[in-house]
């Protein structure tokens, strides 16, 4: 091998190191490049994987949520249903309280129509009751008519025998014209006595306030006019009452000449009046000193026609008590009566203790 | 004034009420010239000179008359009314008699223009002293229509 050989060669290989030395470099350059692209890369993934993160994060929380939504839409499910299962018990109670409803208004219309027919019923009980009151008028009306008539006549006749045949009559002949005109009498005086009674039941009351010791003057004043006794009659300071004048005034009258007459018999007759207060009642009585009572039958004392004494002991008509207790029953109040045979008896009366402003008359 | 002239005119039914009425009257001196007629229609009659008393002189009129309420056929009432209504006899004065003061009609009476009325005790002493001085005070006292 000769030197330009040689050179050539070194030549040639020094260019090949030379390229060789370019193309490292180029491929440095290159590597630099593809380096840092990749350390661009890197960091780009590592951007990208922190973004991951963060959204693997979202997606993780993301998901929570979901599941918490889920949770609670179960929940809300549940409820849901057990709403709807409140609903439809709630609608079945509703269906029951209608048809209770619909069974009530029901009742209700069937109750109407009892009403009504009760109502037909008082009005035609008040109907009967009005008849009965006019048929008892009438009743009352003839009784003091057709009967008194033939007894005026009896009497008057009985009169003109005595007047016009006297000298021809015998004494007994006379007596028994006196037993006559004597039952004539007496008849008239119970068909007056049945007719304030039965006047009673149909008149109305006028209430004002009553002065009681006023009220027993007069009504004693009227006894002493027609009766003689010697009773001692005692009264002062009675409770003054709301009540119709006139009526009591019938019921002491009463009462009084009934206590005079059972105790007529005694040696000192004692009539004592006396008045209280009690529970919101005034109660009245009248006692006597005289021939009383068994008080096994004071229940009888009140009846129309009862009588606890024969006529030939006590005369009377057995009507005076029973217009003393009509009259108190229109006042709304009470009568009884205590005795003991021989030992005199205790006639009471109750009156409401009404307020002389408040009240209504009839 | 003559013998004929009526002076009291007894409207009663009841021939009983009737005779001792008119004993009564007789016993207080004032029994003269009393007719007794036994019923309304009868009175009507009577006053205004029809029927069985055609012809009769209607002037001379009763002092006073006593009527009966309850009487058959036409009762008093409707006599009352009769008599008060009419210019002839309306000043003549009415007496109710009535049996009872429960009677109805009193009040009716006394609007129909009654001048008084008595109710009929079932005594007779007190019957005849009603009567009689009811008599005495129409008769006596009360200046009689002309």
């Amino acid at each position: 091998m000769d030197k330009k050989e040689k050179s050539d060669e070194l030549f040639i290989a020094n260019k090949k190191l030379s390229f060789q030395k370019e193309e490292n470099e180029k491929r440095a350059a290159e590597l630099v490049i593809a380096n840092n692209e990749l350390i661009f890369q890197n960091v780009e993934k590592g951007k990208r994987a922190a973004e991951l993160v963060i959204a693997n994060k979202e997606l993780a929380f993301q998901n929570e949520e979901k599941e918490k939504r889920v949770a609670e839409l179960v929940i809300a499910n549940k409820e849901l249903a057990f709403q709807n299962g409140e609903k439809e018990k709630r609608a079945a109670e509703l269906v029951l309280a209608n048809k209770e409803l619909l069974f009530q208004i029901e009742e209700k219309k069937k109750r109407a129509v009892e009403l009504i027919d009760s109502y037909n019923e008082v009005d035609e009980l008040e109907k009967r009751v009005k008849e009965r009151t006019e048929d008892l008028e009438s009743f009352s009306y003839s009784v003091s008519h057709d009967l008194r008539t033939p007894l005026r006549a009896i009497n008057g006749y009985a009169d003109i025998l005595e007047e016009d045949y006297g000298t021809v009559l015998d004494v007994e002949g006379k007596r028994l014209l006196g037993k006559v005109k004597s039952n004539a009498k007496k008849m008239g005086v119970l068909i007056d006595d049945l007719l304030t009674f039965s006047r009673l039941g149909r008149k109305g009351i006028t209430k004002s306030k009553v002065d009681m010791d006023k009220l027993l003057q007069t009504a004693l004043s009227e006894i002493n006019q027609s009766t003689t006794h010697n009773a001692e009659i005692k009264f002062d300071n009675l409770l003054p009452a709301v009540a119709d004048y006139n009526l009591l005034q019938h019921v002491f009258t009463n009462l009084l000449s009934n206590a005079i007459k059972y105790a007529a018999k005694k040696e000192k007759p004692l009539i004592a009046i006396r008045s209280e207060r009690n529970n919101g009642e005034l109660i009245f009585s009248v006692s006597d000193n005289g021939v009383g009572f068994d008080m096994q039958y004071a229940h009888k004392l009140f009846g129309v026609f009862q009588r606890l004494h024969s006529d030939e002991e006590f005369s009377g008509t057995g009507v005076g008590l029973a217009i003393v207790q009509r009259i108190i029953q229109k006042h709304d109040g009470k009568v009884w009566a205590e005795g003991k045979e021989g030992k005199g008896a205790t006639f009471y009366f109750s009156l409401p203790d009404l307020d002389e402003k408040k009240i209504e008359n009839e | 004034m003559g013998n004929n002239r009526v002076e009291i005119l007894l409207i009663e039914d009841n021939v009983n009420d009737a005779e001792l009425a008119i004993r009564a009257f007789r016993k207080g001196n004032i029994n003269n010239n009393l007719i007794h007629l036994k019923n309304g229609a009868e009175a009507i009659e009577f006053l205004f000179g029809t029927g069985k008393f055609e012809g009769r002189d209607i002037h001379n009129k009763p002092k006073v008359i006593l009527l009966d309420l309850k009487m058959p056929k036409m009762d008093g009432l409707e006599v009352l009314a009769r008599i008060k209504t009419n210019e002839l006899t309306k000043a003549i004065p009415v007496v109710v008699l009535t049996s009872s003061k429960e009677h109805p009609d009193i009040e009716c009476a006394y609007s129909l223009g009654a001048n008084s009325y008595i109710v009929k005790p079932v005594e007779f002493d007190e019957f005849a002293k009603v009567v009689t001085d009811l008599g005495f005070y129409w008769l006596l006292k009360n200046q009689p229509p002309v």
